[in-house]
């Protein structure tokens, strides 16, 4: 009926999904479950809440894979936005402040560097994460407190007590800097 | 603001980190500038790579098994099973659905024993009612018995009175024989209508198995029975008779204590005797 699930595309998956074919949802969920949960549990830091995160996420997916739009964007781009608004919605839930400020305690940095990754994913996590090592640590600190607290640059700017343009400009160079060594190995991830 | 301006939105806005006012004038503009889509989507993806430098990890499996389980109860419609909110079948609101349940149950189980001790104690009320009642029910019975026995004591009396008053009654006194020497008695009777009525004092008590009989014993004929009867603890009796017409004139009256059905032919002791003519 269809090929080998690790055949194909990300983006015939989600077609797939949206025809309502179940085992290319599960194929998704076998596919993208552990770098998900892993952004949710890095976001909410509670496994129960995490796997209840996860639990939605790809109920939205299955109801909402007829939204997703090749054009704008990758399907993982789609995935992982899905998993992120979500673990952020939960995060500033009601309760999840308190943990917020310990994930604030925390330093970023220390999350980059030494995983032990499952085979899936661990090519394109060593490309990140070198190229995450090759920006400053201020650099770096912006994009990962934005991305996994969400925070916006005010905010960023508050809480490192950096000058909000300074952390504009971090967060810009950074990114960009990001792209340009991730660029050469693009087709893997 | 210019479209350089917009450009410098673009990175903050892959990663949602611009404040809400600005990102909204940032997608008004991307709905209009097809070079700041392409950028933004291409950013974005670059932002989304970020997920790769969190540790991967694994979920339970049966995260899996709920989340296929979700869609095929959705798939079928089973809008019960599954759970239609985006707040799906969660873990921990499972084991808070637990402590509901377990407390519901319990609530249950205790309004269960509350049912059951009513039940009990108006079944109890129920049985103490119908005991009440059929008490009730005797002591009516009994106060009916008795009303109608002073009914009939009194319509008795009545005739005896009547009788008495009777221009046509004739009176026949009855003495104790030896056998009863206190007894006395009156026979009265209509010699028309042969109407009669026998009161009788200062007999002995009726033995249980006995009763007294009456007789009328017409002159040269055999003793004809008449009404059986019994004396209350005062040793009195008042009862009506119909005088047989064989007897009428000149019979005389006799009691005798007889077996408690009576008996065709006197075989107990004369108690009371009216005197021959």
């Amino acid at each position: 009926m269809q090929a080998e699930p690790s055949q194909i595309s990300d983006n015939d998956l989600l077609h797939a999904v949206a025809r309502g074919d179940e085992s290319a949802l599960a194929d998704c969920y076998d596919r993208y479950r552990l770098i998900l949960f892993g952004l949710i549990l890095r976001i909410l830091n509670d496994r129960q809440e995490a796997e209840d995160v996860l639990q939605e996420v790809f109920l939205q997916v299955w109801r909402r894979a007829g939204d997703f739009d090749e054009a704008r964007g990758r399907a993982f781009t789609w995935l992982a936005t899905i998993a992120r608004s979500r673990a952020l919605d939960r995060l500033r839930a009601a309760g999840s402040r308190a943990r917020l400020a310990e994930e604030a305690a925390r330093e970023p940095t220390d999350e980059v560097g030494d995983a032990a990754l499952d085979a899936l994913n661990s090519e394109k996590s060593a490309i990140v994460r070198n190229a995450l090592a090759q920006l400053t640590d201020e650099q770096r600190k912006v994009l990962l407190l934005a991305y996994f607290e969400g925070l916006t640059q005010t905010e960023i700017a508050e809480r490192l007590g950096d000058p909000l343009g300074t952390v504009k400009t971090r967060m810009r160079s950074g990114l960009i800097k990001l792209r340009e060594i991730i660029g050469a190995a693009r087709d893997l991830v | 603001m210019e479209h350089q301006d917009y450009q410098q939105l673009l990175v903050p806005h892959s990663l949602d980190a611009l404040e809400l006012s600005e990102a909204r004038e940032l997608e008004a503009h991307l709905e209009t500038c097809a070079e700041c889509r392409a950028e933004f989507v291409a950013l974005r993806d670059d932002a989304a790579l970020l997920t790769y430098s969190a540790e991967p990890a694994e979920p339970r499996p049966e995260v899996r098994a709920r989340i296929l389980e979700s869609v095929r109860a959705e798939r079928t419609g089973d809008r019960a099973g599954a759970v239609m909110t985006d707040k799906v079948v969660t873990m921990r609101p499972r084991a808070n659905w637990n402590v509901w349940t377990m407390g519901l149950r319990v609530a249950a189980g205790l309004a269960f024993i509350a049912l059951l001790i009513g039940l009990i104690v108006i079944w109890r009320r129920e049985v103490k009612l119908q005991q009440d009642v059929a008490q009730l029910n005797h002591q009516l019975n009994t106060q009916q018995h008795e009303l109608v026995r002073n009914r009939d004591v009194l319509a008795r009396q009545r005739e005896a009175l009547a009788l008495l008053n009777s221009p046509d009654a004739k009176r026949l006194q009855l003495a104790g024989s030896q056998t009863a020497q206190n007894a006395r008695g009156s026979f009265v009777y209509d010699q028309k209508t042969g109407k009669a009525v026998f009161v009788a004092d200062g007999l002995p008590a009726t033995p249980p198995d006995k009763a007294y009989e009456l007789w009328f014993i017409p002159k040269g004929h055999s003793p004809m029975p008449g009404r059986i009867f019994t004396v209350d603890s005062s040793g009195h009796a008042l009862l009506p008779e119909q005088m047989p017409a064989d007897a009428m004139g000149n019979a005389v009256i006799a009691i005798t204590l007889e077996p408690k059905r009576g008996s065709a032919v006197p075989t107990g002791a004369i108690y009371l005797s009216s005197p021959k003519s």
